[in-house]
């Protein structure tokens, strides 16, 4: 799958990677840290390292699942991917082989509509005081993307796609329940007609029932749009039924990152055994096995060193403690971020 | 969710849609505009105070057309008043006439008195002047100096008088009338000129009568008014007569009437003539043609009260505007920029928190007064003045909308699809912001109209000529007024009160309305 990793480093200085034109998206050891502002005149004091050296590659009309305990880092990073936190601190993101952190202001406009985001939360994701109309159409018309006369035709079809009605345009987000107002983000994305989305755990603000028709939305627009996803999530069921690879992160490493089979297979992270240990199995007779970690999830300003899970870990030796792993390709398009599998 | 879940996937259960209630149906949608007005005509507390602010704008701005007063003009009333217009007095001791030549000084005048009184008929002036005396009747005595053929004075209880105001009559003469009427003579002969005299005290040249004795003496009070004979005759009747009112009417025909008030210490008449004045017509009551009466100067209170709801109309407007216009500018560049102009703007705004309003308008209002400016353009600078006083609150509050607006989801949503910066502001922010900015520009309406009137009561704000309900109310600077001339203030009062209060109302109405969260 990946032929050149070999050469990546985490950690280490960013070597840049070539584009492969199979992948839409190639993040290549991204990093975003936010300063901690304190003490005397406001300096900078120290720095929340968020993401810390993340790296895979997207491929077209494809899902990967980001998941991750809460504050890992997975948000920041789908939302660093969109250049929507500001600046990087290092690494590539290739979107189409283009660096979105070269991209004029102007050009990353005209740029967006290929990229989409949908909000976790689809309460606060829309402005309370425009109609739905105007919230999914208005980037349309901003971009041009369809001529005046074909505008409306073009947003009925686009809320129909998502199980909208047309009669719903002037009406207001607050006249909608959960699910309906995540179908208008779901609109509001999918309007500008982009290849790819980020899912910022689209359905974890839903109940269950809702969850699957959101699911099945996404996965019915994939099918027919040919959109690729990078579904954020701490759901790991909901992962495994939409997504065709996986990443698993902790505190902003990426520590294990492989096709869905292979990682819910035969999960090789130690980090991940426990993560997949911890799904429940709808089945009563089933013995669950499961691997408790103790501790909790350092903080992101002040990461262990080495290995950032060593805290954590039962495996954990002395080098783990003081060296920092690297990506490994362990099989084929399987790579795992640790020690033990050298 | 439910009917979500048939129209995406169900058209063949046709019939069972029929009877459902379907959005579609049941609810007929409406413009976001339409439905802020639909909302605010619900809340009838807001109607009310739109009503009333209509009321308040047609009396103000239609009111000036229709009334038929203008703003500053005056009126007048005519009353009776009564003014000291002559003395009369009895002359009841010896006035003395002095021939032109001669001098009779008052020491001699006092010792001929005496003379008289002891039975001489000569006494001795300053100087050893001798005189003598001849009295021709009782109250008549005519005064020679020795060593002088002709009298060099002449002691008399009448006076005698000419006929025409800067006439004069000679020495000569008075002394020959005094004589006649003292001995009784009909007719004199002086210079070879026959001369009558009349019963009445007239004495006539031939037919022409050229003087005229009495005894009673009557002086116009005023220097420019000459007393006419007849009426002097008149009124010495009237005055014997008893009669302590009297009507006279003169050659022009103008009928005026006297009162007379007899002065037992001075024992002298006064003459007090009634006239009728024009004077400003000052709080009148209520009447057909002033329906609230007049103020202080004279002018029509209702058309004030319009003139003066014109004025504070105006001014909150304008100061709004002008605070809102500021406070949106600089308050929206704070809350979006942020960083260090955000920084500068909010250390001006809290500066201008510091600055302590009141005292200022107050010194700025007396500066105003001590450069004597306009009325007119210190109207302006009063809604300047103000406008820059007020404008931080609403920065402020438009800055922390911003600021937490600018964090919401939903902007970086719009920023995702790529929205404009300038586009995000507009319809994005702003729309949100504007339900707090309009409570508080309607509520800083009414506080603003509220401060106008407080300076104006002060007499720092709007000055007369023009009106304003708080220099209408300034006319209620004493109890007397407060307690006898309700129609002074409490129309200002209501005014006042019923338009700040409606205000207030359409601003709450108004931020109910435009809450979509708020019940259809």
């Amino acid at each position: 799958m990946m032929t050149e990793k070999k050469t990546m480093q985490i950690g280490a200085q960013t070597v840049p990677v070539t584009y492969d034109p199979q992948y839409i998206l190639m993040v290549n050891n991204l990093k975003k840290y936010f300063p901690i502002k304190g003490g005397m005149m406001n300096r900078v004091v120290g720095q929340v390292k968020a993401v810390d050296g993340v790296t895979f590659n997207l491929k077209r009309g494809t899902t990967m699942g980001l998941v991750g305990e809460s504050g890992c880092g997975k948000t920041t990073a789908g939302r660093t991917i969109l250049r929507l936190n500001g600046g990087k601190t290092d690494g590539q993101v290739l979107f189409d082989g283009q660096e979105i952190y070269d991209l004029s202001d102007k050009e990353l406009r005209t740029l967006r509509t290929k990229m989409q985001i949908i909000f976790q939360d689809p309460f606060s994701s829309l402005s309370p005081r425009l109609p739905i109309g105007e919230i999914i159409g208005e980037a349309v018309r901003e971009h041009n993307l369809v001529s005046k006369a074909e505008y409306t035709d073009y947003l009925d079809r686009v809320m129909d796609e998502c199980g909208l009605q047309p009669f719903h345009k002037t009406r207001y987000p607050h006249e909608f329940s959960g699910g309906q107002r995540q179908r208008i983000c779901i609109a509001r994305a999918l309007a500008l007609n982009p290849e790819f989305v980020v899912c910022d755990e689209p359905v974890s603000a839903l109940d269950v029932s809702i969850q699957a028709q959101i699911i099945n939305l996404l996965k019915n627009l994939q099918e027919q749009r040919q959109l690729s996803y990078l579904f954020i999530s701490h759901d790991l069921s909901v992962v495994e039924h939409i997504s065709d690879s996986v990443g698993v992160m902790y505190l902003g490493n990426l520590v294990e990152y492989g096709d869905k089979k292979d990682i819910f297979a035969h999960p090789l992270h130690p980090y991940t055994k426990a993560l997949f240990s911890a799904i429940p199995i709808p089945d009563p007779k089933a013995r669950m096995n499961r691997i408790v970690l103790e501790g909790s999830i350092p903080s992101p300003a002040n990461p262990p060193t080495g290995c950032k899970f060593h805290t954590r870990c039962k495996y954990c030796t002395k080098r783990c403690k003081s060296e920092t792993p690297v990506q490994k390709e362990i099989e084929p398009g399987h790579y795992v971020v640790c020690h033990n599998y050298e | 969710m439910s009917e979500l879940e048939k129209n995406t996937n169900a058209p063949e259960n046709q019939e069972k849609e029929q009877f459902s209630l379907n959005d579609d149906r049941r609810v007929k949608t409406l413009s976001p505009g339409a439905l802020v007005v639909r909302r605010f005509i619900r809340n009838r507390v807001a109607v009310t105070g739109t009503i009333i602010l209509i009321a308040m704008f047609l009396f103000s701005f239609v009111g000036g057309l229709i009334t038929p007063y203008r703003e500053d003009q005056l009126f007048y009333r005519t009353t009776q008043q009564n003014k000291q217009y002559a003395a009369v007095k009895e002359n009841t001791e010896f006035r003395y006439v002095t021939a032109t030549k001669d001098s009779f000084p008052s020491v001699a005048q006092a010792k001929f008195v005496i003379a008289r009184k002891t039975g001489k008929t000569s006494f001795e002036g300053k100087k050893g002047t001798t005189y003598t005396y001849e009295e021709i009747g009782e109250d008549f005595c005519v005064i020679y100096e020795d060593g002088k053929e002709d009298p060099v004075a002449f002691a008399t209880y009448d006076t005698v008088s000419s006929v025409t105001s800067d006439g004069e009559v000679a020495f000569d003469l008075q002394c020959e009338i005094l004589q006649a009427i003292a001995v009784g003579e009909d007719s004199f002969t002086l210079d070879g000129v026959e001369y009558t005299v009349a019963e009445d005290g007239s004495i006539y040249k031939g037919t022409e009568e050229v003087a005229y004795a009495s005894r009673f003496i009557v002086q116009a009070i005023m220097s420019d008014v000459f007393l006419t004979r007849t009426f002097k005759e008149e009124l010495v009747t009237s005055i014997q007569d008893g009669n302590m009112d009297f009507v006279f009417t003169d050659e022009d025909g103008t009928e005026a009437s006297y009162t007379v008030t007899y002065d037992a210490a001075s024992k002298s008449y006064a003459v007090l003539q009634t006239v009728e004045t024009k004077v400003f017509d000052t709080y009148s009551a209520p009447s057909k043609e002033h329906w609230l009466g007049t103020d202080r100067n004279g002018m029509d209170m209702l058309t004030r009260l319009m003139y003066g709801g014109r004025v504070s109309l105006y001014i909150g407007f304008i100061v709004v505007i002008i605070e809102t216009v500021l406070g949106v500018i600089l308050g929206g560049l704070a809350g979006y920029c942020g960083g260090w102009v955000d920084n500068l703007i909010m250390r001006i705004v809290d500066v201008f928190y510091c600055i302590p309003s009141m005292p200022l308008i107050i010194i700025l209002g007396a500066a105003m007064d001590a450069m004597r400016i306009d009325p007119q353009i210190r109207m302006f600078y009063l809604m300047l003045i103000l406008g820059f006083l007020g404008w931080p609150g609403v920065a402020r509050l438009v800055r922390g909308q911003i600021l937490s607006l600018r964090e919401q989801e939903f902007m970086t949503a719009a920023e995702a699809t790529g929205v404009r910066a300038s586009r995000r502001i507009f319809r994005h922010l702003i729309p949100n912001v504007i339900p707090q900015l309009i409570v508080t520009m309607t509520m800083s309406l009414g506080s603003t109209i509220i401060t106008e009137a407080t300076l104006s009561f002060l007499g720092l704000g709007v000055k007369f000529p023009f009106a304003s309900w708080g220099n209408i109310i300034n006319d209620v600077n004493d109890t007397y007024v407060l307690t006898n001339f309700w129609f002074i203030w409490i129309p200002a009062g209501i005014c006042l009160l019923a338009t700040v209060l409606a205000f207030n109302l359409v601003g709450d109405g108004l931020r109910d309305a435009f809450d979509p969260k708020m019940k259809r």
